[in-house]
């Protein structure tokens, strides 16, 4: 467990040496299939998944409330 | 009580020897939002509004499910479950830097698995395979959320409050949190941190035949047992107490961040801690034990007793994203997440969207998703608990399995809203479709759709 949030931790602090764009140059970054979430239209789809699979959290979705127990 | 979170928060954190890499998250976190100070884009531009206009959003979906192993009937039988949902999204500028989102949606559900809690209906003889006419067999929950947002003038602040309230027949639940977002970089990295309470509260339904073993209540000579006939063991005495607490407390705390890694790529990492407190076993889930002897009615096994789970559960999700603008044409988008609880539940999230874009009106979305979790360290299959056991479940959703899902789906986006529904232009439809299939007998299938509107 340790290992992962450490590698995690890693992974995030590498991300700070890259370039930066630009606002004129981000035209590709800004397609709308480059967001970096779910689409609305899969919000269902996560709950579902939510409340059939142990897993929660880390995906923009819920991550309490709601019984979800049927 | 955000104090006795925040206290039971870090209790766990000591108990997982996880502190220090806390700590050391913390800090990173605090450093950036220190850099982030610094490298406030020095240019004054021009302060675009947040959101141009009303946008409403409609989103539908209907869900099918089927399986062999319903934790309603202690690991055996139907899983069976259809379920209808329709939400509207509507999102209101209040001004250049406000944001008001109202959230509402219904989704009405019909089960086989939980008409059982009444499988003794008086119709077809009961079975944990056929549905019963039960009140159970169908409800309808409600939900109503409504967020407020609020940017910068240099739109590199956000702040954010949510409050929600649901509610279902045996279930009600009352939300509210909060998010700070910081982007900087020229808006090429974001941090962010956001923390949700969820209070939610059960009104407890048990099983039809161990309401007459509630403190006070007639045991076997009730109407239920002197109508019907047990076979089997017919001397039968479950163990049964009601639940005296019947709340059930979420505390979220959630660290996002992003980065924009050359033209054509970006990822982001989110890592969320999760206690849950209060009443977490499902109070109609049956289960059978291998040390006591079976009673019947019908073809109804009469439970030996309702699932047991502690009532405290703490969880840590840490995921990643990727996604990659190869050309035109095709986007990668990418998501792992690794999953763990104190229940022993680890697990493997994974998949992969690949967006194609046909023309500039019509895009395919293929994707496939692959899922893995252990088993609860309560989880008892079918008849394979001990009646000495402190906890137990057979809910097959703790159990051990992995499952695939395949997904295919189309949007349609008319960027100039040409098509119109009194003044709300049709901005984009969304279809999907999904099938999911565990290594045991659950499968599912769920149809999605979304429509996005805009106010001229």
């Amino acid at each position: 467990m340790m290992k992962k949030i450490l590698i995690f931790t890693l992974i995030a602090a590498s991300f700070t040496s890259c370039t930066v764009l630009k606002e004129y140059e981000k035209i590709n970054i800004n397609d709308p299939d480059m967001v970096l979430q779910d689409k609305k239209a899969d919000r269902n789809l996560t709950t579902a998944h939510s409340y059939r699979e142990a897993a929660a959290g880390a995906n923009g979705g819920k991550t309490g409330g709601g019984c979800g127990c049927n | 009580m955000v104090a006795a979170a925040v206290i039971s928060i870090a209790y766990n954190f000591c108990k997982m020897k996880i502190f220090k890499i806390t700590v050391s998250l913390a800090a990173l976190f605090v450093c950036t939002m220190s850099y982030a100070q610094q490298t406030q884009d020095s240019v004054k531009t021009y302060k675009k509004r947040v959101l141009e206009t009303t946008e409403v959003d409609f989103l539908t979906s209907y869900y099918s499910q089927d399986g062999d192993n319903a934790a309603v009937s202690g690991g055996l039988g139907t899983e069976e479950l259809t379920d209808f949902t329709g939400t509207f999204i509507v999102s209101i500028p209040l001004n250049d830097d406000d944001v008001l989102t109202i959230d509402a949606g219904v989704s009405a559900y019909t089960s086989a698995s939980s008409s059982n809690v009444g499988p003794f209906d008086g119709g077809e003889p009961a079975d944990p395979f056929v549905a019963s006419s039960g009140a159970s067999s169908s409800d309808t929950w409600a939900s109503l959320s409504g967020s407020y947002s609020h940017s910068s003038d240099d739109r590199n602040t956000i702040v954010s409050g949510k409050l929600s309230v649901s509610r279902e027949y045996d279930y009600f639940s009352l939300g509210f949190g909060g998010g700070l977002t910081k982007l900087f970089n020229e808006k090429n990295t974001e941090v962010s941190v956001n923390a949700n309470v969820y209070l939610d509260s059960w009104t407890a339904i048990y099983p039809t035949e161990l309401r007459p073993f509630a403190s006070g209540a007639n045991g076997l000579a009730n109407g239920l047992f002197s109508n019907n006939t047990i076979t089997g063991n017919t001397n039968y005495s479950p163990i049964f107490n009601e639940f005296s607490d019947e709340t059930r407390n979420s505390y979220s705390v959630g660290f996002g961040f992003s980065q924009i890694l050359s033209k054509n790529l970006q990822g982001s990492l989110a890592l969320d801690f999760i206690q849950q407190e209060g009443l977490l076993s499902t109070p109609f889930q049956r289960v059978y034990f291998s040390d006591v002897a079976d009673s019947f009615i019908d073809n109804f096994q009469l439970a030996d007793a309702i699932e047991q789970l502690p009532d405290t559960r703490f969880k840590v999700a840490a995921g990643g994203r990727l996604n990659w603008y190869i050309n035109e044409t095709v986007v990668v988008r990418s998501f792992y997440r690794y999953y763990y609880d104190d229940w022993g539940i680890n697990s493997h999230t994974a998949s992969v969207e690949v967006p194609i874009k046909l023309t500039d009106k019509f895009t395919v979305y293929p994707s496939y998703r692959y899922y893995q979790q252990t088993a609860a360290d309560y989880f008892f299959g079918y008849e394979e608990a001990l009646s000495t056991d402190t906890f137990y479940t057979s809910d097959y959703d703790l159990s051990k399995y992995s499952a695939n899902q395949f997904g295919m789906g189309v949007s349609y986006t008319d960027i100039f809203t040409k098509m119109h529904i009194w003044k709300l232009g049709l901005k984009s439809i969304d279809l999907k479709f999904y099938k999911y299939d565990r290594d045991t007998t659950f499968s599912s299938r769920i149809i999605t759709a979304g429509f996005k509107f805009v106010l001229d």
